[in-house]
């Protein structure tokens, strides 16, 4: 997968590129707007993400070209600036997102993934896997090496969200709102105690632990390498 | 100041006292010369009268044309002493017949004074001297060649010279007297004006000592006039409320930065301490997950402060749509399930309410209630939420049960960064911005928030009103 930034602020362009490097992604790098359009028409990227205030073609104008050009892929803004214009005009302009910084690598890790699963088929397949743990979509039932697991539907709800994203770190702030539709920061700890609780019934009577806690970061469920 | 509008009291009102008073004067006057000339006219004319009705009897005694020489030796006799006194007759040939010394008027005027105006005061003029006289027709007792009884034209005048000269002297006196009235009602009228805006320049005085550094000043209300006392206090209601702008500004930033100085400097040590001297790979890791925790939390009241920032300007608009108030407190349930039942609380709710509101914010701001209410409920009690619907609105009110809060601390706890017990400070959870969150978005919903607290049941109830149509 290819992933084309545009950013002119060198400290953040530099870490974008390396956490998407290490995430697994190639990148390329256009530090002003001439540059990114240019780069953006004559390669072939997956995924776009577009400053608003650049040097040269301000992200707007990026924007603009890539779409007159009869590209579709995603794009999605990055920008200082917290004003509801914004928002509107680029989605007008067909962008796909749109973070705010500052934002937590973590979360626009996993807002890149969205945007680039978007184009793909949802599995048909009725089970999630890990290891030993089977979700059952139909039956809306969960079991671990065989024994049967109760949980609540919220903590279903969490369950396939982990398992459908195995492997990636996922914000508090992307579990809110994609299991409780809840989109604001909450001060409390209420991702950590359903997390807890998850944890308590999937992994604290079983081996090996398959959800961990990124400090800083999220939480991940993957299974561990060590066969 | 304009000069152009700003025409100055002092000078408008002074003008206005010397324009009224010069024309009570005036008027006064004129009135007073024109009931000194018509008494003046009445009295002449009735010495007129007098004499006329004198020369008429005598002139009821001529039978023949010969009786009129003898009739002007008596008028002249009868008329000696009077000095002035000036008598003309005439015949319907208008011939003099008789005539005083002065009595030189012109046969033809009073001819026809004597026809139109028969018995009326009229102003003659002879030489330089002013007469005022009448005339009359009367009949004698002798017969004309018709037979008709004989008719004398005869005019009476008396010298008014004398009047004359009183009225210009009563006129120039008066003058003068207006003159210099008006001159000393503009120096009294300028002084009283001055003397009565004292209070206002004592206001402007005062209002010149307000700066941004002392908006604890306040006009003094003492001895002030009723008319200037009103707008004195709306002056120190805005002064108050500017006060209290500018202290919450001023608060805001000292929080702002107090509240960003811990972190940064946490981070800033931890990492140079990191730095100091060659560490583990998971030191590092671990210093690094510390810094990102931080930073998170610094990163989420950033957000939450520009968020305020906006609501403070008006720039919080909500996208208004129907909002079931029930619905949205169960999915919050839902969310807060976990660590309610983890502090062994119970939540519930009752009743049912619907508003026009914008549902992200909303949510936003009953789920900042909702997680302050279980941060300090007492473990194992029950936090309920009451729906209410009313003609103006609907009213969502959140109870816990906990630490009673004193009443002086009950409106502050709305306030950015307040936290009731000061030692709770930067504890893991909170940036102390919820509940002015909750607050703003509520405020630009057109609402209430407010706090009750007694007996250890705290309540929060936020009043939503049914939006304008």
């Amino acid at each position: 997968m290819k992933i084309l930034i545009v950013e002119d602020e060198p400290k953040t362009g530099d870490y974008l590129k390396q956490g998407l490097t290490e995430a697994g992604f190639t990148v390329d790098l256009a530090r002003d707007g001439v540059d990114g359009l240019h780069l953006a028409l004559t390669e072939n990227h997956d995924l776009a993400i577009l400053d608003v205030m650049l040097p040269g073609i301000d992200g707007w104008g990026v924007l603009a070209g890539i779409r007159r050009a009869g590209k579709d892929m995603p794009v999605m803004f990055l920008t200082a600036r917290d004003a509801v214009d914004d928002r509107v005009k680029g989605l007008e302009l067909g962008a796909d997102d749109y973070l705010l910084k500052p934002f937590a690598f973590s979360e626009l890790l996993a807002r890149v993934r969205t945007l680039l699963r978007r184009g793909g088929k949802p599995s048909s397949d009725p089970f999630l896997h890990a290891a030993d743990l089977e979700l059952d979509l139909m039956r809306r039932r969960v079991s671990r090496a065989g024994q049967r697991i109760d949980l609540t539907a919220k903590e279903f709800a969490l369950l396939e969200l982990l398992l459908r994203r195995q492997g990636e770190v996922l914000p508090r702030s992307l579990i809110a709102s994609q299991v409780w539709d809840m989109n604001f920061d909450s001060d409390t700890n209420v991702i950590e105690v359903a997390m807890r609780r998850l944890r308590a019934k999937v992994d604290d009577a079983f081996e090996p632990k398959l959800i961990r806690t990124v400090r800083g970061m999220g939480y991940v469920l993957e299974t561990p390498c060590t066969a | 100041m304009h000069r152009l509008n700003g025409f100055s009291l002092t000078r408008r009102l002074t003008l206005m006292f010397v324009g009224m008073g010069t024309a009570v004067l005036l008027g006064l006057g004129w009135v007073v010369s024109n009931s000194v000339e018509k008494h003046f006219e009445a009295l002449d004319m009735e010495v007129l009268a007098g004499k006329m009705e004198l020369i008429a009897q005598a002139l009821q005694r001529v039978g023949a044309a010969s009786d009129l020489t003898q009739l002007s030796h008596q008028l002249a006799r009868s008329l000696i002493g009077h000095h002035g006194l000036e008598v003309l007759l005439l015949d319907a040939d208008k011939a003099v017949i008789f005539a005083t010394a002065n009595a030189s008027f012109d046969p033809a005027m009073v001819a026809a004074q004597a026809t139109q105006r028969p018995g009326q005061p009229a102003l003659w003029q002879l030489a330089d001297q002013t007469y005022r006289g009448m005339a009359q027709q009367i009949p004698t007792a002798a017969l004309d060649a018709k037979g008709h009884r004989a008719l004398v034209i005869v005019a009476a005048a008396i010298h008014i010279g004398h009047h004359q000269a009183y009225m210009r002297g009563f006129l120039q006196t008066l003058w003068l007297f207006v003159a210099g009235a008006a001159v000393l009602m503009a120096l009294l009228g300028w002084w009283s004006v001055r003397r009565a805006l004292q209070p206002l320049r004592a206001m402007r005085d005062q209002a010149q000592v307000v700066t941004a550094q002392q908006l604890n000043h306040r006009v003094s209300l003492q001895r002030m006039p009723v008319e200037l006392a009103e707008l004195a206090q709306s002056l120190n209601d805005m002064l108050a409320r500017l006060e209290e702008a500018f202290k919450r500004l001023s608060d805001f930033s000292s929080d702002i930065a107090h509240e960003l100085r811990t972190p940064v400097s946490n981070l800033m040590t931890q990492t140079q301490v990191a730095l100091s001297q060659p560490r583990a790979a998971d030191d590092y890791r671990q210093v690094l997950e510390s810094n990102a925790e931080e930073l998170e939390r610094m990163a989420r009241m950033i957000a939450d402060m520009l968020l305020l920032a906006k609501a403070d300007n008006g720039l919080v608009v909500p996208n208004r749509e129907p909002v079931d108030l029930a619905a949205e407190v169960q999915a919050l349930f839902d969310y807060y399930e976990a660590v309610a039942e983890e502090k062994g609380l119970h939540l519930r709710q009752s009743g049912s309410a619907s508003v026009q509101a914008d549902r992200l914010m909303l949510r936003r701001a009953v789920g900042n209630l909702l997680s302050n209410a279980i941060r300090h409920a007492t473990p194992g009690t029950v936090v309920q939420v009451w729906l209410t619907q009313s003609e103006s609105g609907a009213a969502l009110s959140v109870d816990n049960t906990g630490d009673t809060i004193a009443p002086e601390l009950l409106e502050r706890i709305f306030d950015r960064f307040f936290r009731v017990d000061p030692a709770r400070q930067r504890s893991s959870e909170g940036t102390g911005l919820g509940l002015a969150i909750t607050r703003s978005i509520v405020v630009a919903h057109g609402g209430q928030i407010a706090a009750t607290s007694h007996d250890g049941l705290t309540t929060l109830t936020m009043r939503l009103p049914h939006p304008a149509p």
